[in-house]
């Protein structure tokens, strides 16, 4: 008799996040299991822990699911498990800390499709400024974009923390393949009269680009902002925003809001965790694979 | 309608192992709950609240798991549970921490079975080692082949004083006759090994214990038993798979056998799944240790 599914849900928080519990638990696993305050080299021993409790054919129904809140962190946690896995005692791993992972990959696939209907063009050689894009949702949208072709500056109060996270975007999550660039929030004006693209990936309740800066950028093309809380990351998107006009933009610029990212972020959370569900080879998800089904979905939806 | 089995899982570990949340929920538990960083001093609150809210039929879809990393302390638990029970208010309990009483009574009902089938002889004319000696399946695998009658000793990497001390306190609890010893390094194994009849390796995952050279030195082996399944082997030679296979490296030990991880894994699972569902299928109560496992194990064999 098959056994039933079951995700082992790790994190480094106090609590797993009840969104990612339903979310598994809707894309069809049957039990959801909370490991919590995990450090990382704990990872090691709860993985084998895991492989070596059932027969190689029912571990195609068993997962690890990876949370926490650092990019850095769940990617080696996610490359841990991997590396502790003795085939064919493997099971398929999945990374998405604090959803930062899927929410990229929603925002940057959904600047993509505005790209194409609107502006008839790709990421390719587009000036990307990830605003408030020191964080896990701006860093991984930013790694996105560059390995899609765009020419990406991730923007934030200090200099210095901007610099490290490029550095961090380019040689642990590029590969050393892309050349994500830093700047500081003060030059702001400056980088927007060359800007296509605009992410707002700042914590809730700031304003990271003001109706002036919009106003005076000549070639912005889609703005995408991830806060639902008012008031709006880019001034003048609503949340409900999905390749509507910008107000005040000179270029046409369109803008795409937080409910219409999260759509797409809960599409690629859910066809990631049914990949798992369904596939015969153990998987190892992150934010590229993320991407993958936020395009795949959009695609459907055409 | 009847209710829905669950199974409460106490643990004074920081997590549930994966390892029994997968067993649980394969051996047929409809809900498994987790409760981590237990401590002894709750179990009879947490106890007297499982058994109260179900009715007399209720708890007998119930039951409690204690795991962890500590053998004594999942047997104090278990204690704990007894006088924490109202009849006909009761529920079973199975205690396993990390697995380590079944590991251990698999491990040591499979090497029982080889001595007696190639060598004819039982465990009480045995001299044993037992290499992770101080870890939980190391002392779980000791107490069970202490109390089988094997003249068993607990086997440190690094202290005599620590060995000394865990046989020491395991032989107060369980009435076994365990002794202490040390391995630091190629020679003192090769030294040990020379002149026992038995050997349990229950070493950390990956890490070679015995090397080809060090078993050589062993003159009167009989079987060698190792549950590690991360390669490299815990003892040089022995296949995951091995039930009884020749140990080539153990040459002046012609007859010796080697048992594998997976060999012992596969009892030790169907072990794990029994005792699992007889605390579904059971009318009666139950309280399950490492002891009943090796009985278990025994049949199984």
């Amino acid at each position: 008799m098959a056994k039933p599914f079951i995700l082992h849900m790790l994190t480094t928080a106090k609590n797993l996040s009840p969104f990612d519990v339903n979310m598994a638990l809707d894309a069809g696993w049957i039990s959801a299991v909370p490991y919590i305050n995990v450090e990382p080299s704990e990872v090691r021993g709860l993985v084998q822990d895991a492989i070596f409790s059932r027969s190689p054919k029912n571990l195609k129904r068993t997962a690890i699911f990876i949370g926490g809140r650092e990019t850095k962190q769940a990617m080696d946690m996610l490359k841990t498990a991997k590396n502790a896995m003795v085939p064919p005692f493997e099971v398929s791993v999945f990374a998405d800390p604090s959803g930062a992972f899927t929410t990229a990959a929603g925002m940057v696939a959904a600047v993509e499709k505005e790209l194409l209907d609107k502006f008839q063009t790709t990421l390719e050689g587009k000036n990307v400024l990830a605003l408030g894009g020191t964080g896990p949702v701006g860093q991984a949208a930013a790694v996105i974009a560059a390995q899609a072709g765009a020419n990406v500056r991730i923007i934030g109060r200090q200099l210095d923390r901007a610099e490290r996270i490029a550095e961090l975007c380019n040689e642990e999550f590029g590969d050393g393949k892309i050349a994500v660039t830093a700047g500081a929030d003060a030059d702001k004006a400056e980088y927007m009269n060359t800007a296509d693209v605009v992410f707002a990936t700042g914590a809730a309740g700031i304003e990271l680009l003001s109706a002036e800066l919009i106003a005076a950028a000549p070639q912005l093309k889609v703005v995408a902002d991830v806060n639902a809380v008012p008031p709006a990351g880019i001034a003048g998107v609503d949340s409900f925003d999905n390749g509507n006009p910008l107000a005040g933009s000179i270029s046409g610029a369109v803008a795409i809001g937080a409910l219409a990212i999260g759509n797409i972020k809960y599409q690629a959370q859910n066809r990631l965790l049914k990949r798992m569900l369904e596939s015969e080879q153990p998987l190892y998800l992150h934010f590229e694979h993320a991407f993958e089904v936020a395009r795949e979905f959009i695609k459907s939806t055409d | 309608m009847s209710k829905r089995s669950i199974l409460h899982m106490f643990d004074p570990m920081p997590n549930n192992s994966p390892f029994d949340i997968n067993m649980a929920l394969d051996a047929g538990f409809d809900v498994l709950m987790p409760y981590s960083n237990v401590k002894l001093e709750y179990i009879n609150n947490l106890t007297q609240d499982v058994i109260f809210s179900r009715g007399p039929a209720g708890v007998k879809r119930t039951a409690i798991f204690i795991g962890g990393r500590d053998m004594g302390l999942a047997i104090d638990m278990l204690e704990a549970c007894k006088p924490a029970m109202v009849p006909p208010f009761q529920v079973s309990v199975f205690a396993d921490p990390s697995g380590s009483y079944t590991t251990a009574a698999a491990l040591v009902a499979c090497v029982e079975k080889s001595l007696k089938e190639v060598h004819g002889k039982a465990l009480h004319d045995c001299k044993a080692l037992v290499f992770g000696g101080t870890g939980p399946v190391g002392i779980a695998t000791g107490v069970i082949a202490s109390l089988q009658g094997a003249d068993t000793y607990l086997v440190d990497h690094l202290s005599q004083d620590n060995a000394n001390d865990v046989a020491k306190q395991y032989n107060r609890r369980f009435s076994s006759h365990l002794r202490g010893a040390v391995a630091r390094n190629d020679e003192e194994k090769a030294a040990l090994i020379a002149d026992v009849d038995l050997i349990f390796c229950t070493a950390k995952a990956g890490i070679k214990v015995l090397n080809a050279a060090v078993l050589a030195q062993a003159k009167q082996l009989k079987v060698a038993g190792d549950v590690n399944a991360v390669p490299p082997a815990g003892i040089e030679g022995v296949g995951l798979k091995d039930f009884a296979v020749p140990l080539l490296h153990a040459s002046q030990a012609t007859k010796a056998v080697g048992v594998g991880a997976l060999a012992i894994g596969n009892v030790k699972y169907k072990l794990q799944q029994k005792l699992l569902n007889s605390l579904l299928e059971s009318e009666t109560q139950k309280f399950i240790d490492f002891r009943d496992a090796f009985d278990w194990a025994r049949i199984l064999v």
